[in-house]
């Protein structure tokens, strides 16, 4: 009868157009017209804060291609990106399996614990976590004191800055991961889980022939989140602890565009590299919709 | 089921070292915040104050508007939700039940905005709230706020959890859509709403870099903006009021979170990606 | 259609709810209708002088009938306020009186507007002579730009000392008679290395230069010179060399971020600290050992030059009875006993000169507190913290600290220092 699901009815409706007006104002006033004013303002040179912007075509797109420090940018944005989803994704992922088949009891209390720190405002955790991972004076050095080590001083070390601060924003988003791949492995029927058990198969095998398949449509969506969630997410412990430094060691592309625009106030850099950030972000959108919508598709 | 129990001792203790990781910061805030700064400088590791005081709290209350403070990120908080909810159901409505012509693309579209990173938009959109005359009003943080497609994007997978068989039946009894959507729909999914509605407020309780940009004066800051009042770098951060200021900004999220976990994990897990 | 208005109604009072509210805030603003209303920016945050702020402006507000003035916060320190000016700007609006940091003296009269006050006492005459009796001559001058213009008046003044542990020094065998140069503080910070548990010398990095620029000026360098960036020179490089080796060779010296640093010492895990003044109470209120300061120290054989930490307070409102206003609440703050108050409650240096000697609680601080001691003789070595002309302030002050990083991780000294010092000059152009 009704293959799609839909009330469809003979004549034109304006009833859906009705009920999308509301998101169609909010979104064209607050998303699309934005988007388009910052492309625009990305071929100009501007302060901000005086009257007259300059023109210069594509010279800020091509200052922010030859500047050494772009690659260093890009090049920790990809680091982070990889922590992000180590801690982020694979991590969850097998604690969800964990939770799901292997353990019996505080599944309750583990999940409400484990989740809890989404709650949290990211700025109260950086605060917490500057003072607590304080190499010289804070909590942990003192412990490690105790065995003769010395931590070392990670937020002037390169590399190292940015993992602890992918920790630090880790805090926040495990928990929202773990509980989404829960939910989806959870979804996984019974049977073939007990099947594969009595024919004895390994855990680690289900694991990876047989729940990842199956879960990942939304393993894709919590990939493709914690990228895109992710990296905006660490511009509050970067902009709390190192503001970008030593040296943008611990500056990304999401930071470094706000650095430009509302530091130095180079609007027109900051501009070029929020678009330059959005066609990164593009390509990921498309694997998104390739994977995900069709996996809804498929699962109908 | 019958699980190999020396798997099950090891990963519990995996997960308990986990739970402890990432509960402790909380724990440690609500201590430090009981202590006076002295003691948090030279007595780094005891959770549980020698001298407890009051004294960061009340200090804290005496100096900066904190009831003020406290409503303005009140008012933010439920405005953005109750807008977002509601233009979100009007959307994903429209998207679940009906059939038009561009359907797929518009779709596409707003989902597509969750992608824009808000560097891109944050400079066009203060110089709009400027323009507007709403540099430093709560309704400057609002407005750009409630522009989230995640909104349309979860209402949209509750919404389709819901049998259309029922919905059907009602449009054959010609009810409108407005009854369709409070008397059918609302009553279903109650307590997936809720759980959403408070992902929303929590999440723009906790919001931090838009506020900071459109609010200037202390009488309008929200709380996580009076947390970094007190991280000076002239004066140094006093650790034990930023503490309490924490504990202040955590307290309403967490309580929601506590009092509601069960429908809220339950609906995140049964929503999931299916 | 019941339904629906049953939401578009819910809808309206929601609006309506935050509508009072916002209204509330703003009502307050309205009442003011009859007086003048002072815009007052400052960056005292609630640990740095804020609540003084706040004493000070209450007291004037409650004195007199004609003016308002309402302070307001910016964080982020001087350059916090400078984005914030900036932004104000760009939508159209100017406060009547700010704090400029010094560093951004040039940018900000280069770009912003001001009255200098010279030109508002003109019209007073019971106020002839009042810049002359109240400050130094070279305090003064710290506030005129490079064109000679008296970009305003000098209020907030900082210099940085050297803070002592005494117990961990005492325990190394390290005098503080002994600190009279860089030289001798390299060898005392390894002496305590190596003798205690502790690191010898931390110097502080904040997000500016005003450390470095102490470290550099006192070996003869500078780091402008008519206008120019000139500090890639040999005696630049010796100086920063001495820095480099102290953290990479010696490891007497620790390399952080200024607020975990600061903390560092104040747990006691440092021996000496390269601090501003301003952070005394901070230090003396929560340090569990016995804290000293002697003043900042020369090269051998050089003459000692301090950087002014600080503001300037300048009038940047052109609303003629905002102006007249504002300099009334600048008088106001610089009483002996506001300005003794503003002390007290900052660790900033007096700026006036008649201040100690007209308010006793200030007298004793100065005579008693050695690190107070150590910073107020240090006054008449204050040269001006290195403001970049032109526009790219904001951009040179980056460029310093961005070469600071650098070196301190290990980056060759004399190339990149050359390399910094052409990317500054080719940016000022």
């Amino acid at each position: 009868m009704n293959k799609n699901n839909t009330l469809h009815l003979n004549k034109i409706n304006m009833k859906p157009w009705l009920f999308l007006t509301p998101v169609f104002i909010m979104f064209s006033l607050f998303v699309f017209w934005p988007l388009l004013y910052t492309f625009y303002l990305s071929f100009f040179d501007w302060n901000m804060v005086s009257p007259t912007k300059t023109f210069v075509g594509i010279d800020n797109y091509i200052s922010v291609l030859t500047n050494p420090t772009t690659y260093k940018i890009f090049l920790n944005t990809l680091f982070f990106i990889g922590i992000l989803l180590l801690i982020n994704l694979v991590v969850p992922y097998i604690f969800a399996f964990v939770l799901h088949l292997i353990l019996n009891r505080l599944k309750g209390f583990y999940k409400t614990a484990i989740f809890l720190p989404a709650f949290i405002s990211l700025v109260v955790g950086s605060i917490l976590f500057t003072w607590i991972l304080n190499p010289i004076s804070g909590p942990i050095a003192e412990i490690a004191g105790w065995f003769g080590i010395q931590l070392p001083i990670w937020s002037q070390t390169e590399g190292l800055v940015i993992v602890v601060i992918s920790l630090i924003t880790s805090w926040k988003v495990f928990g929202y991961n773990f509980i989404m791949l829960y939910a989806s492995i959870s979804g996984i029927s019974e049977e073939i889980i007990e099947a594969a058990r009595l024919d004895g198969v390994p855990l680690h095998r289900i694991f990876l022939d047989i729940i990842l398949p199956v879960s990942s449509s939304a393993g894709v969506y919590i990939l493709i989140m914690t990228i895109v969630q992710g990296l905006q997410f660490v511009y509050t412990p970067i902009s709390v602890i190192t503001q970008g430094g030593p040296n943008y060691a611990s500056s990304n592309l999401i930071y470094q565009s706000y650095n430009e625009g509302f530091i130095l106030y180079r609007t027109g850099h900051s501009a070029a590299l929020s678009i330059m950030t959005l066609l990164v972000f593009a390509i990921l959108l498309l694997i998104e919709f390739k994977f995900v919508e069709r996996g809804v598709h498929y699962e109908n | 089921m019958r699980t190999n129990s020396f798997l099950g001792i090891l990963w519990h203790t995996i997960f308990i070292l986990t739970v402890f990781i990432l509960i402790f910061p909380i724990i440690f805030a609500l201590g430090t915040s009981f202590k006076p700064l002295q003691e948090v400088y030279n007595n780094v590791l005891n959770i549980i104050p020698i001298a407890p005081t009051f004294d960061n709290y009340i200090g804290l209350f005496e100096r900066l508007p904190m009831i003020q403070i406290t409503m303005n990120t009140f008012t933010i908080a439920t405005v953005v939700t109750i807008m977002k909810m509601l233009i979100s159901f009007l959307a994903a409505y429209a998207f679940v039940y009906f059939d038009f012509k561009g359907k797929k693309f518009i779709y596409f579209i707003f989902i597509a905005s969750i992608f824009i990173p808000f560097t891109v938009t944050m400079i066009p959109n203060y110089l709009i709230m400027s323009s507007w005359g709403l540099a430093d009003s709560i309704f400057g943080v609002i407005l750009p706020q409630i522009s989230d497609a995640i909104g349309i994007l979860l209402i949209n997978q509750t919404m389709r959890s819901i049998p259309f068989s029922l919905i059907e039946s009602a449009r054959i009894d010609n009810i409108s859509h407005s009854r369709i959507m409070i008397d059918i729909i609302l009553p279903l999914i109650r307590p997936q709403l809720m759980s959403t509605g408070i992902w929303f407020f929590v999440n723009s309780w906790n919001e931090f870099v838009w506020p900071s940009l459109m609010l200037k004066s202390v009488d309008s800051y929200t709380l996580p903006l009076a947390l970094q009042m007190f991280i000076s770098a002239e004066g140094g951060t006093d650790l034990s009021v930023a503490m309490a200021v924490s504990i202040v900004t955590m307290i309403i999220p967490l309580l929601l979170y506590l009092v509601f976990q069960k429908y809220i994990i339950g609906t995140f897990t049964a929503s999931g990606i299916k | 259609m019941k339904a629906s208005m049953k939401l578009v109604s819910l809808l309206l009072l929601i609006l309506l709810l935050a509508a009072c509210g916002n209204s509330e805030a703003s009502s307050d603003d309205t009442q003011n209708g009859e007086k003048t209303v002072v815009d007052y920016w400052h960056v005292n945050a609630e640990t740095q002088g804020g609540q003084t702020v706040e004493e000070l402006v209450k007291e004037f507000n409650e004195s007199q009938d004609e003016i308002i003035v309402e302070p307001r916060y910016n964080s982020g320190m001087y350059q916090g306020l400078m984005q914030n000016l900036q932004a104000e700007a760009a939508a159209g609006n100017a406060p009547a009186l700010v704090q400029i940091g010094w560093s951004y003296r040039e940018y900000f009269s280069n770009n912003f507007h001001f009255i200098e006050p010279q030109e508002i006492i003109k019209n007073i005459s019971e106020d002839e002579g009042y810049l002359e009796e109240k400050f130094l001559p070279n305090v003064l001058a710290l506030a005129e730009n490079n064109d000679g213009s008296q970009v305003g008046l000098p209020y907030s003044l900082s210099t940085p000392i050297l803070y002592l542990n005494m117990d961990i020094l005492n325990e190394a065998g390290v005098s503080p008679e002994d600190l009279t140069s860089w030289e001798a503080v390299k060898e005392a910070a390894k002496t305590i290395s190596e003798s205690t548990d502790n690191y010898g010398l931390y110097i502080a990095e904040a997000a500016d230069n005003w450390n470095v620029q102490q470290l550099i000026e006192s070996n003869d360098a500078a780091i402008i010179n008519d206008g120019k960036a000139a500090f890639a020179n040999e005696q630049g490089f010796e100086a920063y060399q001495l820095y480099a080796d102290m953290i990479t060779e010696d490891k007497s010296a620790l390399h952080i971020g200024s607020d975990e640093g600061t903390q560092a010492f104040v747990t006691g895990d440092v021996g000496i600290a390269h601090l501003t003044i301003a952070q005394r109470k901070n230090i003396s209120d929560n340090a569990a050992f016995e804290v000293s300061g002697v003043p900042s120290p020369a090269f051998d054989g050089e003459q000692l030059k301090v950087p002014a930490g600080g503001s300037l307070l300048a009038i940047t409102t052109d609303d003629e009875e905002k102006q007249q206003a504002a300099w009334e609440f600048t008088k106001f703050l610089y009483e002996a006993d506001s300005i003794a108050a503003w002390t007290e409650g900052t660790g900033y240096l007096p700026p006036t000169v008649d201040a100690v000697d007209n308010n006793d609680e200030l007298k004793a601080l100065m005579d008693e507190d050695t690190m107070m001691l150590s910073a107020y003789h240090q006054l008449e070595n204050l040269v001006p913290w290195a403001p970049f002309p032109g526009g790219s302030g904001l951009q040179a002050e980056q460029l310093l600290i961005d070469m600071r990083d650098k070196i301190l991780a290990g980056a060759p000294i004399e190339e990149t220092m050359k390399a910094t010092q052409e990317e500054i000059n080719n940016l000022l152009q």
